[in-house]
C-alpha cells in the first residue's frame, strides 16, 4: 500500500493507494466460470501509536487498485509517528504498510 | 457424554465467533454480514441501521453528473455532524453497499474514495449521528462506460 500522511493545523490528511484487483462476483464469473474466485478488500483499518483512526468495511464496488483520501485529528499526533494501516480481503489474505506522518 | 461434547464444542465455537467481533470495534462485514448481501439500498440500510427514515441535510456528497469510467468514479462525501458512522450505497450494482466507515474521536469525517458502478444511478451517502438519527444525502450521475465488467 502506498501511503502518504501529512499533518497540518491540528489535522492529519492521508492519501492511500491499496493495491489490489478487486474482482467482482460478475467478472469472476465472466472470466474463470466461478463466482467462488472473487476476491477483494473487505476490510482497511489505520492506526497510530495503537489508536485506530481508521475503520472502513469495504465491498467489491471500490475500484481496482483503490485510492482513498481520509483525515484525522492530530492534536495527539505529532510528525514523525507512525500510521500503519492493513488491509483484508476476502481470501484472508492481508498487507500491512506504514508511513511516518510528514 | 455425546450431550457433553456437543455442548462443549458449541460453546467454544460461539466463544471464537465472539472473539473477532470485540477486538475490533465494529467491522461490519462481521457485525452486519447481510448488509454485505443486499440488493437493495433500502435492504442494506434497514440491515445496517435497522431503519430507512432518514433526513436529508447535513451531509455533502460529490460526484460527476457524468462518469466516463465507471470503474472509478471520484467520490467525496464529508459531514460535520457528530456521527457514529457512514456508509455509501448505490442501487445499480449486484449488491448496494459499497462501505461503510465506523467513527471514533480522532475521525475528522472528510473522505474521497473512488468506486464502480454498472451503469447510471444514484449514490447515497447515509449518516448516522450520535442522537441516533439517520442523516443522507443522494447524487444521480451518468455513468458513460460501465464498470463492474472490469
Amino acid at each position: 500500500m502506498k501511503i502518504k500522511a501529512k499533518l497540518k493545523k491540528g489535522i492529519v490528511s492521508v492519501k492511500a493507494m491499496a493495491k489490489h484487483e478487486m474482482m467482482t462476483y460478475d467478472v469472476a464469473e465472466k472470466k474463470t466460470g466461478d463466482r467462488n474466485n472473487a476476491n477483494y478488500i473487505t476490510h482497511i483499518s489505520g492506526t497510530v501509536n495503537g489508536e485506530t483512526v481508521l475503520d472502513m468495511t469495504t465491498s467489491q464496488f471500490l475500484s481496482k487498485n483503490p485510492i482513498f483520501k481520509f483525515d484525522f485529528k492530530g492534536d495527539t499526533f505529532k510528525a514523525g509517528d507512525e500510521l500503519v494501516m492493513t488491509w483484508v480481503d476476502l481470501k484472508g489474505n492481508t498487507e500491512t504498510s506504514s508511513t511516518d506522518i510528514k | 457424554m455425546e450431550r457433553r461434547q456437543f455442548l462443549s464444542l458449541t460453546l467454544g465455537a460461539l466463544a471464537l465467533a465472539v472473539v473477532p467481533a470485540s477486538v475490533r470495534a465494529e467491522n461490519y462485514r462481521e457485525t452486519k454480514p447481510t448488509v454485505w448481501k443486499a440488493h437493495t439500498v433500502e435492504d442494506a440500510m434497514q440491515a445496517l441501521y435497522g431503519s430507512t427514515t432518514t433526513i436529508e441535510k447535513g451531509v455533502k456528497l460529490t460526484a460527476p453528473d457524468v462518469a466516463s469510467n465507471g470503474g472509478a468514479i471520484p467520490v467525496d462525501f464529508s459531514t460535520d455532524l457528530d456521527i457514529k458512522s457512514i456508509a455509501v450505497f448505490q442501487n445499480v450494482n449486484p449488491e448496494s453497499a459499497v462501505l461503510a466507515i465506523s467513527t471514533n474521536k480522532y475521525s475528522v469525517n472528510d473522505y474521497s474514495i473512488k468506486m464502480k458502478m454498472k451503469k447510471s444511478g444514484t449514490i447515497t451517502v447515509v449518516a448516522q449521528g450520535t442522537d441516533g438519527k439517520l442523516y443522507s444525502a443522494s447524487k444521480t450521475l451518468d455513468v458513460a462506460l460501465g464498470g463492474c465488467e472490469g
